[in-house]
């Protein structure tokens, strides 16, 4: 590995009184899939206009391969951006819009023509070159913004919710499209998105945001399994989240019971948060779970059923089962040490982290 | 196709408009042959007055002068409002973009013959000797602003992110500006052009002050040879200046329906592409 692309030192950035980037710190490796994944109005997209070169950070530095680079401006960086609505040029046909960077950086004719070519090639629009961009759908519009980007060949690709105004199915394939592009051409991608479904599907590693901060960065196994807290569990999937406290190591106690799990390091009796997703939970005939709860609505979703229950202590609780249950029917759930995560109040990443390492 | 009612009366209000507005051209047009030489009644055909016209140098040049200052100050005026509509629209400051907008508009809106009075005390004021200069300086003057409107809401409409992903593909600033903005805001830049081609064209009250001897345009001209009472030969440059302006629309729906055939027959040819 190459090492760090990009490096976030201590960034912040106001515009006037109010502060959307909170000292932001964080590393981007070469040749990996990258995603900022948070709600509107976090700062993911604050973010990605610093790596292009459009915002300038208040305070910290921005690092490109080990260089400072707060200053260079947009058209000097090696990076290329996919805009969220394509930004293509109107008065350009296909083929001309992709060699636009191609041309100002004055490579030689029939070079161009090679690399539009393959670019073109490489979003399966070959072919398409003398279309106008008039002429083209969403997704194919979306392809020549992302074939405009390649052909630049940038150290980094910087894609701001590209996908968010094509159509689910149309949505679904391009994720996959775009993983397998990224991994042929080795080049890092910065995918900014808030929908938690795509992050989890196309990353290497997933930085989740809110409020102007990273809340935890990690794969996507690490922060869908161990979420560091409330807004993350809730961002991330579906899930149960109930107070309760630690009684000692491995042991939890939240509904009035105690169970076993596979978290430590915490104070004894410190008030916790536990995380169970909705499909760990099994629905068993009554008594024989760890917990009965009363089904009170149900909706079938092709895949699973999605039921919701409340317990005897009036905790909400969400499953989905593959199998049918009657609403208004008393079921036992039944879930394993290993599908209940503790989550302590306030914790940052790197205590969380450094706990984490202590007893895995 | 409908046919319950023999006369469909918003066409019969439409013919009617048009031979209002028609008329009295058509009546000009029609005297214009007149082998007479008054527009009381029409004794024969004849070519004369345009025979007249052909061999009276000094309307010819005026009819060349006006084109040329026409040209020259739309020109001139549409370089200078484009860039103006570009610097209005990169104003950070909502409150000082309106504020120089406004001043824009009471441009167009203030009367011609203010604007015309006024630029006559400036030029005497600055010593400018009146003729072609003078007329020049104050077409481009009104037409400006013209420009400005028509150029604006084209700059308007561009997407910020279009400048940003040029900027990204590594454009300079001027590079951004030949190849995309330009580009972009082309419709709205000829349109601007046309009309203060036009607008120039047609100017009365504004070259009336600031033309000064020796140099006339057309409406000036036209205007002080009415005074003296209405000689054919303006019928007939009248009449060929109507056919000109007719050929020209009608050669600008030609090319316009010449396009969009071209367009249709591109995407037809392009679904071939995509069944095949």
């Amino acid at each position: 590995m190459a090492g760090n692309v990009i490096e976030f030192r201590h960034i912040s950035k106001s515009y006037d009184e109010t502060q959307v980037l909170k000292q932001i710190d964080f590393e981007i490796e070469a040749g990996k899939f990258y995603t900022l994944l948070g709600p509107s109005g976090c700062g993911k997209t604050t973010i990605l206009r610093m790596i292009a070169g459009f915002l300038q950070p208040t305070a910290g530095d921005i690092l490109f391969e080990g260089q400072r680079v707060n200053d260079l401006p947009a058209n000097r960086r090696q990076v290329n951006t996919v805009f969220q609505d394509y930004a293509l040029f109107p008065h350009l046909n296909v083929a001309q819009n992709v060699a636009f960077g191609l041309e100002i950086k004055k490579v030689a004719k029939g070079q161009i023509a090679q690399k539009v070519e393959e670019a073109l090639r490489l979003v399966q629009l070959s072919g398409y070159g003398n279309r106008e961009i008039s002429e083209l759908s969403g997704g194919q519009k979306q392809r020549v913004a992302i074939a405009r980007a390649i052909a630049n060949e940038p150290k980094v690709l910087l894609l701001d919710e590209p996908l968010s105004a094509l159509d689910h199915k149309l949505r679904k394939e391009m994720q996959s499209e775009l993983r397998s592009l990224q991994r042929r051409l080795g080049i890092t991608f910065i995918f900014v998105t808030h929908d938690q479904e795509e992050a989890l599907a196309m990353s290497d590693q997933i930085f989740v945001m809110n409020a102007g901060k990273i809340l935890q960065s990690g794969t996507p196994v690490d922060i869908y399994d161990e979420p560091i807290n409330h807004f993350v569990a809730d961002f991330i999937g579906e899930s149960n989240i109930i107070p309760g406290k630690m009684k000692a190591d491995y042991v939890v106690s939240f509904d009035g019971h105690e169970f076993d799990c596979v978290d430590a390091g915490m104070k004894q009796n410190e008030p916790v948060e536990v995380v169970i997703r909705p499909e760990d939970l099994d629905i068993t005939a009554a008594n024989t779970g760890q917990v009965n709860v009363t089904v009170d609505t149900q909706l079938f979703r092709g895949v699973d059923y999605q039921i919701t229950a409340h317990d005897v202590n009036d905790n909400e609780w969400k499953i989905n089962s593959i199998h049918k249950t009657t609403v208004g029917q008393l079921v036992g759930l039944a879930f394993d040490p290993e599908d209940i995560h503790v989550m302590r109040y306030g914790e940052d990443e790197a205590t969380f982290d450094a706990r984490l390492e202590r007893y895995e | 196709m409908k046919r319950d009612h023999p006369i469909r009366w918003s066409n019969l209000y439409l013919l009617l408009v048009f031979i209002v507005l028609y008329l009295p051209i058509i009546y000009l047009i029609i005297y214009s042959f007149n082998a007479g030489d008054t527009m009381d009644r029409i004794t024969g055909f004849s070519w004369r007055h345009y025979l007249t016209l052909f061999a009276d140098t000094r309307m010819i040049s005026i009819v060349l002068n006006t084109v040329i200052i026409a040209v020259l100050s739309a020109l001139l005026a549409t370089i200078i409002g484009t860039f103006g509509a570009l610097g209005i629209d990169q104003l950070k400051k909502r409150s000082l973009q309106n504020g120089i907008l406004s001043l824009n508009n009471v441009l167009m809106v203030s009367p011609d013959v203010i604007i015309g009075a006024s630029f006559l005390i400036f030029f005497t004021f600055l010593g400018v000797k009146l003729g072609f200069g003078s007329v020049l300086l104050s077409h481009i003057a009104f037409s400006v602003p013209i420009v400005v409107l028509m150029v604006l809401p084209k700059i308007k409409d561009m997407s910020q992110t279009m400048i940003d992903a040029a900027y990204d593909l590594g454009a300079t600033k001027w590079q951004t500006l030949t190849r995309v903005i330009l580009p972009a805001i082309t419709p709205g830049i000829f349109a601007g052009y046309f009309m203060a081609f036009t607008y120039s064209l047609d100017d009365f009250a504004v070259t009336f002050f600031v033309t000064g001897n020796g140099f006339s345009t057309l409406s000036v001209e036209i205007y002080s040879r009415a005074r003296q009472g209405i000689d054919l030969e303006v019928n007939a440059l009248s009449t060929l200046m109507f056919l000109v302006s007719l050929l020209l629309v009608g050669g600008y729906y030609l090319l316009n329906r010449y396009n969009e055939k071209k367009k249709i027959h591109r995407a037809k040819a392009s679904q071939e592409v995509d069944d095949a």
